[in-house]
């Protein structure tokens, strides 16, 4: 590369700081463009709906740090600016205000949106939680000390019915399936968040499906199920699960599928594109699969992983070239009660529960063939944390073999 | 290379630990324990100040490099 190498980087969450701040260490020469999407520096998203659904903490304490302390020269932030389309074999991209930048190499790293069924968009009252904005705006809504109806029994909406809960609100959850955290727990531990929500006071309406929102002069009064009851509420919080942001990358060329497509290297399949963070489908070579992981710690590990793979490519130094080969890990915190989940437990054929008293709450074994893939935990971080490293040895034993 | 913990906010969430575990340990009382003293290898002293920023509540300090 004859003049100045150009880095893009879209997205201005965590794995877009994580591989900015990766890029300025190691090619303080290259000239990095970040173009944030938010308007607000790079802040916490766990806290969202923890600490500060609370109020137990302020912006001020949620914001990260600035990437490698003072402006770097070569950095370039455009904050509250996004990319609208990618031309790949071009090497461009062009932002909402029309202006067209060429890149030699792209990290797209715009990671996901809330999901909000039709019925449930546009009416005052109703809010996802995706961002700081939705946050600010829920936390307005509950000095109201409205009833509070929360659609979907995921980690959103399980963390969001503890946090107002320790407000004294009254909530009910609506969930679809007979269980809670179905999908992030793979079913294990669904007793337990059942017992869990009920002792702190959750109204539990489960097999249930919303309908409909009831309006009140223009605001929502709450949500009809198909079965037609009425469930009076002041304040609708959604937690229906999140999408990729891939609109931008339609006609680009490069491969999408429920997530950007990447190689072990987070390579996508244009040549200097690459791609990490909740957008991000890529092979794990832990697992020999594709997945795409919405998890802070991954964001954070992929966006710096992917950063050291494109000086790799461009620069030619093998040393920093490395495949991502990671075991998923993410928390949830629900009335104090600490739940960590390590591993991918899709595909597996045997669940261990383990209520022996020996660990502090209940402990899942996820097994595929015998290897243990995942497991998930309560209260007991060391536990889970070892059981990381046998995943990931199990894994290390399977390839050699 | 020495880490304040500002035990007030730290909720044990170990996220630190994910990603550096030489250096950071949770344990079953969600208290972290943090390594007295930290190798001077580079890789892993990135890794550790990959930790600290990426610590969702910013309960990390680094205060000597
Ligand atoms: C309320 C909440 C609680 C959570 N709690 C936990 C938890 O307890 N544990 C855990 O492990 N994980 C948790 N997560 C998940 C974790 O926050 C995500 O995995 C992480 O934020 C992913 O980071 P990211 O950088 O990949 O993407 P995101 O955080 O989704 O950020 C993407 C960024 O890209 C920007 N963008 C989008 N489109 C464009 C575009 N076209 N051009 C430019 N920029 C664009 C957006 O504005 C945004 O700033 C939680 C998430 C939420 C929302
Ligand atoms: S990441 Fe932060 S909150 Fe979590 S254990 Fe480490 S220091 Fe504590």
């Amino acid at each position: 590369m004859g003049t100045r190498q150009r880095i893009v980087v879209a997205g201005g969450s965590l794995a877009g700081h994580s591989a900015v701040t990766e890029l300025v260490g190691l090619v303080p020469e290259a000239e990095i463009v970040w173009v944030t999407g938010e308007p607000h520096k790079t802040y916490s998203k766990p806290a969202l709906s923890k600490e500060f659904m609370q109020a137990r903490n302020e912006l001020a304490e949620l914001t990260l740090p600035d990437v490698a302390g003072d402006r770097p020269r070569g950095l370039r932030i455009l904050r509250g600016r996004s990319c609208v389309s990618l031309d790949a074999s071009g090497r461009a991209v062009t932002l909402d205000d029309g202006e067209r930048i060429d890149f030699d190499q792209l990290l797209v790293a715009t990671g996901a949106a809330a999901r909000m069924p039709g019925m449930l968009r546009g009416v005052d009252g109703v809010f996802p939680l995706r961002t700081l904005d939705d946050a600010v705006a829920i936390r307005a809504r509950l000095a109201d000390r409205p009833k509070v109806a929360v659609v979907g029994g995921g980690l959103i909406g399980c963390e969001l019915a503890a946090s107002v809960r320790a407000f004294g609100l009254d909530v009910t959850i609506v969930e679809r399936l007979d269980t809670l955290l179905d999908r992030p727990f793979g079913g294990a531990l669904g007793s337990y968040f059942l017992d869990l929500h009920r002792a702190n006071g959750v109204e539990l309406v489960m097999g249930a499906m919303v309908e409909r929102v009831a309006l009140e002069e223009g605001r929502v009064a709450g949500v009809h199920l198909a079965d037609g009851t009425e469930i009076a509420a002041g304040l609708v919080l959604v937690g229906a699960g999140s999408e990729p942001c891939t609109q931008w990358l339609d006609g680009s060329g490069l491969q999408v599928g429920d997530g950007v497509l990447c190689d072990a290297h987070l390579a996508t399949s244009s040549p200097g594109i690459f791609a990490a963070g909740d957008v991000a489908r890529w092979t794990n070579p832990i697992y020999g699969l594709r997945m795409r992981v919405e998890h802070w710690t991954n964001a954070s590990a992929q966006g710096r992983a992917a950063a050291r793979n494109m000086v790799a490519l461009a620069t030619g130094r093998q040393d920093l070239r490395k495949a991502f080969a990671d075991v998923p890990y993410f928390w949830s915190d629900q009335y104090g009660q600490k739940i960590q989940m390590v591993g991918w437990h899709e595909g597996h054929d045997r669940v261990e529960l383990d209520r022996s008293g020996d660990v502090p709450g209940p402990l899942a074994r996820f097994y595929r063939n015998g290897r243990l893939i995942a497991a998930a935990g309560v209260n007991a971080p060391r536990v889970v944390m070892r059981l990381r490293r046998q995943i990931e040895d199990e894994a290390r034993a399977a390839e050699a073999a | 290379m020495k880490i304040i913990v500002d035990r007030q906010r730290c909720d044990g969430n170990g996220v630190c630990m994910g990603i550096a575990p030489e250096v950071f340990d949770v344990d079953d009382d969600l208290y972290l324990h943090v390594a007295e003293t930290i190798p001077e290898d580079p890789e892993l002293r990135a890794r550790v100040r990959q930790s600290i920023t990426s610590c969702p509540i910013l309960a990390l300090k680094l205060v000597e490099e």
